[in-house]
């Protein structure tokens, strides 16, 4: 946890960063900022957090809000890329595509469908430790009343100058990792078939429309 | 629990079947996969999957559910402290083996203080008055920390992922357990298999939600359990963020199962 003087080292820094991208190259963007990545984490679990306690909006609605913080928060298409892995170059450019728009709404979908459940939901930022040269994964601590604590983890990125969720750890098990497992099961069991993977998709996002 | 009977039965099985062909080394890609999957069983483990999705289906999470809903929180709580203390010098023999001297005196530490003031570990009292978290340890890890490597993966019906590093880990953890010599007779008999019978009911609790929500998106469950199991694994053996809780074991379902971190406030005395 922070102590006090540095939770204002790090407003401090935060606010400067927030300032200084307009003053830098855009090519000194390629690399992921700790600082950086830890205020967009700050104001996207705000976002959610207000989002999921909100009184005032009807599930539904709830459900809306967090989706449109998700679509603005996650790289959508690298980390669509990434989760098909090696199938991507076998598809298709309308497989492509297809995979993109079907991947966006299952994981807004099952992402705002798992966290509506968060009601009374707080977080808590733990330390963030630089990890790779182009991410930093940004520590959490999720509350909630009535269950353990959960530490969540965002893996933040630089796409085209903007902080970007690409993968979220979940008590240490990546999401992008295992559903990159899981995606490519599904392509080799359907005869290395990329469709095969897009029918599972589409079979499953009716599933979650009709439980709606 | 007895691991000997299961482990041969394993084994046999697992000569007789069947294993996953290896693609071609011209596809590096397919190579690589298969290799980071590390799961040459898979034919037979996918049929272990489906013998034990039918007795999950049948008994295991059925009685998980009735156990949520008629047991109250506090109760299912103590219930798990007793299943951790009772593990306790299993994870203290581990600590020890592993050179974690610092771990090892807090596990010490925490049996001592729970089985007296913790009424036979009912009371986490180590934790919640002298602010000694628990932690997980096994057999299996000790092994990886002194350097052998996992083996193929394994799905065993019940147990859940598993692999045949920790499968022996959990035989080794079992038999070296002071439960597993300490007393005879009838009465004892029964309460390792009570305990053994709480220890699955309490581990198919705590991953109800996980499961439930894993079973529901998943396109392919067991694969998702399979990438999930050996990183959470990963985690564990490198004893690196999260705390597993004394209760795991060192095979399993262990996605989600409460974790537990050092308390970052101060923490509130059980209900």
């Amino acid at each position: 946890m922070m102590t006090f003087p540095a939770a204002r080292r790090a407003a401090l820094l935060a606010g400067l960063s927030l300032a200084l991208p307009l003053a830098l190259p855009r090519e000194a963007a390629a690399q992921m900022d700790a600082t950086r990545a830890v205020a967009f984490i700050q104001t996207t679990g705000n976002a959610l957090v207000e989002a999921l306690n909100s009184t005032t909006m009807s599930p539904a609605q709830r459900r809306e809000r967090v989706a449109n913080v998700l679509r603005q928060a996650v790289d959508m298409e690298g980390t669509g890329r990434f989760i098909l892995g090696r199938w991507w170059r076998v598809a298709t450019p309308a497989e492509q595509q297809e995979y993109l728009r079907l991947f966006e709404e299952t994981l807004i979908r099952n992402l705002a469908t798992r966290l509506g459940e968060y009601q009374g939901v707080r977080f808590t930022l733990g330390r963030s430790q630089q990890r790779t040269e182009e991410d930093v994964l940004v520590t959490t601590i999720v509350e909630r009343p009535g269950t353990p604590t959960v530490n969540l983890d965002w893996r933040v990125a630089d796409v085209n100058g903007q902080p970007r969720v690409v993968d979220l750890v979940a008590e240490g098990t990546s999401l992008r990792l295992t559903q990159r497992s899981e995606y490519s099961a599904v392509v080799q069991r359907g005869g290395n078939q990329v469709s095969a993977l897009l029918t599972a998709m589409r079979g499953q996002l009716q599933q979650m429309q009709a439980r709606q | 629990m007895r691991f000997g009977p299961l482990l041969a039965t394993a084994l046999i099985v697992i000569g007789l079947s069947g294993c996953a062909t290896r693609p071609d080394a011209s596809d590096p890609e397919a190579l690589a996969e298969y290799e980071a999957n590390n799961d040459p069983l898979e034919p037979l483990n996918r049929g272990m999957y489906d013998v034990n999705n039918v007795i999950d289906a049948a008994v295991l999470r059925p009685a998980a559910v009735v156990y949520r809903a008629a047991v109250p929180p506090p109760v299912r709580e103590g219930v798990r402290n007793v299943l951790g203390n009772l593990r306790g010098p299993t994870i203290l023999m581990n600590d020890i083996l592993q050179g974690e001297m610092d771990r090892a005196g807090r596990t010490a530490a925490r049996f001592l203080i729970n089985s007296t003031l913790g009424i036979g570990g009912l009371v986490d009292v180590a934790a919640w008055q002298f602010g000694i978290p628990g932690h997980g340890e096994d057999f299996g890890q000790t092994l990886a920390t002194w350097g052998v490597g996992e083996g193929p993966y394994l799905f065993i019906p019940v147990l859940g992922p598993s692999n045949f590093r920790d499968l022996t880990g959990a035989g080794v953890d079992a038999v070296s357990s002071p439960w597993f010599w300490f007393g005879q007779g009838e009465i004892v008999e029964a309460l390792r298999w009570v305990r053994a019978g709480m220890t699955i009911l309490d581990a198919r609790e705590g991953v109800l939600d996980t499961l439930d929500t894993l079973y529901a998106t998943s396109l392919d469950p067991y694969s998702t359990l399979r990438s999930a199991y050996r990183q959470r694994r990963q985690n564990e053996i490198s004893n690196t963020g999260q705390v597993a809780p004394d209760a795991a074991g060192s095979t399993g379902f262990g996605v989600g199962i409460g974790v537990t971190l050092p308390p970052t406030t101060t923490p509130q005395p059980p209900r």
